[in-house]
């Protein structure tokens, strides 16, 4: 029965995952006095709640392509195209989505699951090979079954309700099985990847800039639902172009590509199917695609099984070649090397990573858009001023989240004299250099089209003070919360619920002179700019003892 | 052996009185007094969970006394931690560091903070790296590094400022031959130079019979037994008992110890 072992393994090993997950014990972080099993306990729920917060947004992607296939949307997107056929691509986007965000998702989950070294530990046991496989693919799918389980449910419902036939609901579920199959394959093999050559990766500015480079790539999937939506009408438009004019060979190809013969089968199962214009030719192209891609999800999913214990072993065994630099060791102030060593750590941690990039890739993504679209003057300055807003509020929110570094090596840190007020700085650096090169990256941008320069950069200096004020004060109300319960301030981390909550009045500090700047812009932008800055200087300034005068970060 | 010589500014590099330490309800030190002097090296001996790491981590201000007092030089860890920090280097029990920095990374924050010049960290990084041969592993991720490896990078790390009081969790653990006998001839050698004290925790009784100028044998979280060897020797008097039939006898393991091995049979 090696499934019924393997589940039976997999239920013993899973909590220590979770446990690990949360709490960080093997990467220096001290087990709290709470008793163990409470915080086995915990820490599952913990898990349970990320879990239910991506399938959550998977729920909001299924609803948003419910939404899209109806007539009124089809108009704004794929006006031009039979209904059928658009209806189709909506199905098939909403399966690129899928496997999008389920890829994203693993790859965050997988680092987790390999250093918690559960599976290397059950190879050392008399247990066979086949049971240790399937064990080992069953925890992985039980860090993703809640976003899997949202899929393979809701799917169906949104397709079913849309195309108006149960039958049509069923017939997305290979779709479905198909993303979630090449979901997981794909976040596997980047995971490898990953812990090799960023995780990995050696010192040096070369290196930094390589794993730089990865992680961008890595954060790309999380824009492709901004990408799926900006692209949609040009794709719909050429699909339509192609139906029309040909040629047929590349209409074929186009809707031969992944997943859109998976996506094809609910509009075939349907008694009320909406016309698609394709013709015999074209049915026939699409089902030997099809037919292939079921060929190779189950070849791959029989692959799948054995893949995870493959890279646990692989990886916990590694051990990069020495390269030894010549160059010696650079000593700093305390405030810059505890802001060098958050970027090296975020450098080879794709979720703090991931923080730092958002206000960035996004700043990029708002000041490409702007030279491309070349708006008028004033909407040059008004996308400019929402991109610089946006990076600000996606700065000051991610900013506690930077002090969960802490617990890497957390116990070590500890016995070093770091003055907290040191400490303190270097995060608020580490959030206002965020804010800088966000706003640098949307004012170079936007400058190419509005030479503007003093006003831009009267705005981006202007709300400056803000963004530093309100990270004081968010930082500053977890010291006090720490110290208050006589916790170490990492433990507040857990569940990320502290953070977000002193993100929230952060928010409002970060935000009050934007509103100030939009109520006032109307009658002169130089006085708006000029109350902005003197609110956010008044913010400083009440904002700056919430963190000075708070002491530590709490008894232990 | 060395007294109890006082240092500079007049204070031992270490004096614990009537330390306790609790998690919760379980308590695992209980009214213990000890001292490190200058020029000395002082073994912390005892079994598994005998309250060792949880000493150890009070001095170096991790854990929170439940009561008693700890001096570094004079100072309380708990009450003005910075200027204890300064005056301490720390080898953990387990070498779990910043996995995501290489030991280069790792070092250049750690001499930042203990304020050092670059010359003088890299200098002494080297000489370190150097006599553990682990150069060329500066560059390579710390999670990729063998527990050895690491265990070596946080030696350097405790070196690295030169302080006045080395406090050493287990540190020759997960060491190879090699590396013992350098840690053995230079934790000799450190003493020697200005005022410097050791303390250091370990169960392998034979390291401690070589190194330690005193060692006290903790059992259950209390002190069982404090001295010098021959000290001891007289305490269970026994003039050539080893260590560790001292040990066994303080802590009235003998008996124990026969009937566990009688249990076992010829395993």
């Amino acid at each position: 029965m090696p499934w019924r072992d393997a589940w039976r393994l997999s239920d013993r090993c899973y909590p220590e995952i979770s446990y690990q997950a949360i709490y960080a014990v093997r990467q220096g972080n001290l087990p709290s006095s709470v008793p163990s099993s409470e915080l086995v306990a915990r820490a599952r729920r913990r898990v349970q709640q990320s879990k239910l917060l991506v399938s959550f947004v998977l729920a909001i992607l299924n609803a948003g392509a419910f939404a899209a296939m109806g007539s009124l949307a089809q108009a704004n997107f794929g006006a031009g195209l039979p209904l059928g056929l658009y209806q189709v691509g909506v199905v098939a986007g909403l399966l690129i989505l899928e496997v999008a965000l389920l890829w994203w998702t693993a790859l965050q989950v997988l680092p987790t699951y390999l250093a918690s070294n559960v599976v290397p530990f059950l190879e050392t046991l008399p247990i066979p090979r086949p049971v240790v496989d399937r064990a080992a693919f069953l925890l992985l799918l039980r860090l993703v079954d809640a976003p899997a389980i949202t899929c393979l449910v809701l799917t169906p419902v949104v397709v079913g309700v849309a195309f108006g036939s149960p039958l049509a609901g069923l017939a997305v579920l290979p779709g479905v099985f198909a993303s979630i199959v090449a979901a997981l394959s794909f976040a596997l093999l980047t995971a490898r990847f990953f812990v090799r050559r960023v995780q990995g990766a050696g010192g040096g500015h070369g290196q930094t800039a390589l794993r730089w480079t990865y992680l961008v790539l890595w954060a790309i999937p999380a824009f492709a639902m901004y990408g799926s939506l900006a692209i949609a009408p040009k794709f719909f438009g050429t699909l339509a172009g192609l139906l029309a004019g040909g040629p047929r060979p590349l209409l074929d190809l186009l809707l031969s590509a992944y997943p859109f013969p998976l996506a094809f089968l609910p509009l075939e199962l349907s008694r009320t199917a909406p016309p698609t214009g394709l013709v015999g030719g074209d049915i026939l192209a699409i089902t030997a695609a099809a037919v292939a891609y079921f060929l190779a999800t189950g070849w791959t999913a029989q692959w799948l099984i054995r893949a995870p214990r493959l890279l646990a072993v692989s990886t916990s065994s590694q051990s990069a070649p020495g390269v030894l630099r010549s160059a010696g060791l650079t000593s700093r102030g305390i405030v810059s090397a505890v802001l060098r060593r958050d970027l090296r750590t975020a450098s080879r941690t794709p979720g703090f990573a991931f923080l730092i990039l958002l206000p960035l890739l996004d700043a990029f993504a708002i000041g490409i858009w702007t030279v491309l679209a070349n708006p008028s003057n004033s909407d040059a300055f008004n996308i400019a001023a929402g991109a610089v807003s946006t990076a600000a509020l996606l700065a000051t929110f991610f900013g506690p989240a930077f002090f969960a570094i802490e617990v890497l090596g957390y116990s070590y840190n500890r016995t070093l004299p770091i003055p907290e007020r040191s400490l303190l700085l270097g995060k608020v650096s580490l959030v206002a250099l965020i804010y800088f090169l966000s706003a640098g990256v949307v004012l170079a941008l936007t400058l190419v089209r509005v030479f503007d320069p003093l006003t831009f950069l009267g705005f981006v200096l202007a709300e400056a003070p803000a963004i530093i004020a309100a990270s004081f004060f968010e930082l500053g109300l977890l010291f006090r919360y720490a110290r208050k319960k006589g916790l170490p301030i990492v433990n507040l981390y857990s569940g990320a619920w502290w953070a977000t909550a002193v993100a929230i009045p952060a928010l409002l500090v970060a935000g009050a002179p934007l509103v100030l700047f939009e109520l006032l812009r109307a009658s002169s932008i130089p006085l708006a700019i000029g109350a902005m800055g003197g609110l956010a200087l008044i913010e400083l300034g009440a904002c700056l003892p919430v963190a000075w005068w708070a002491e530590g970060r709490g008894s232990v | 052996m060395s007294g109890a010589s006082l240092s500079e500014d007049g204070a031992l590099p270490l004096e614990v009185a009537g330390l306790a330490v609790a998690y919760g309800e379980r308590t695992a030190v209980r009214q213990l007094s000890f001292h490190v002097a200058s020029g000395e090296i002082y073994g912390l001996l005892g079994s598994n969970g005998a309250g060792k790491t949880s000493t150890i981590r009070s001095v170096v201000g991790l854990v929170k006394p439940s009561s008693g007092s700890i001096r570094i030089f004079g100072i309380d860890p708990h009450v003005d931690g910075l200027r204890a920090k300064e005056k301490v280097g720390y080898v953990p029990e387990s070498p779990l560091l910043f996995d995501a920095l290489t030991p280069r990374e790792f070092l250049e924050f750690v001499s930042s903070v203990r304020r050092l010049a670059s010359e003088e960290a890299t200098a002494r990084t080297l000489t370190y790296a150097r006599a553990f041969q682990v150069e060329r592993e500066l560059d390579t991720p710390m999670a990729t590094l063998s527990h050895g490896t690491r265990q070596k990078m946080l030696l350097t790390a405790a070196f690295l400022h030169q302080p006045p009081l080395l406090v050493l969790d287990e540190p020759l653990n997960n060491l190879d031959p090699r590396s013992v006998s350098i840690m053995r001839e230079l934790l000799g050698r450190y003493v020697k130079t200005g005022r410097r004290g050791v303390l250091f925790s370990t169960h392998t009784m034979e390291v401690a019979e070589r190194l330690c100028h005193r060692v006290g044998i903790l059992d259950q979280g209390e002190l069982k037994g404090e001295g010098t060897l021959g000290g001891l020797r007289a305490q269970v008097d026994q003039g050539d008992a080893s260590l560790e039939q001292i040990f066994l006898r303080l802590t009235s393991e003998e008996e124990a110890v026969r009937e566990a091995v009688r249990s076992l049979g010829t395993g």
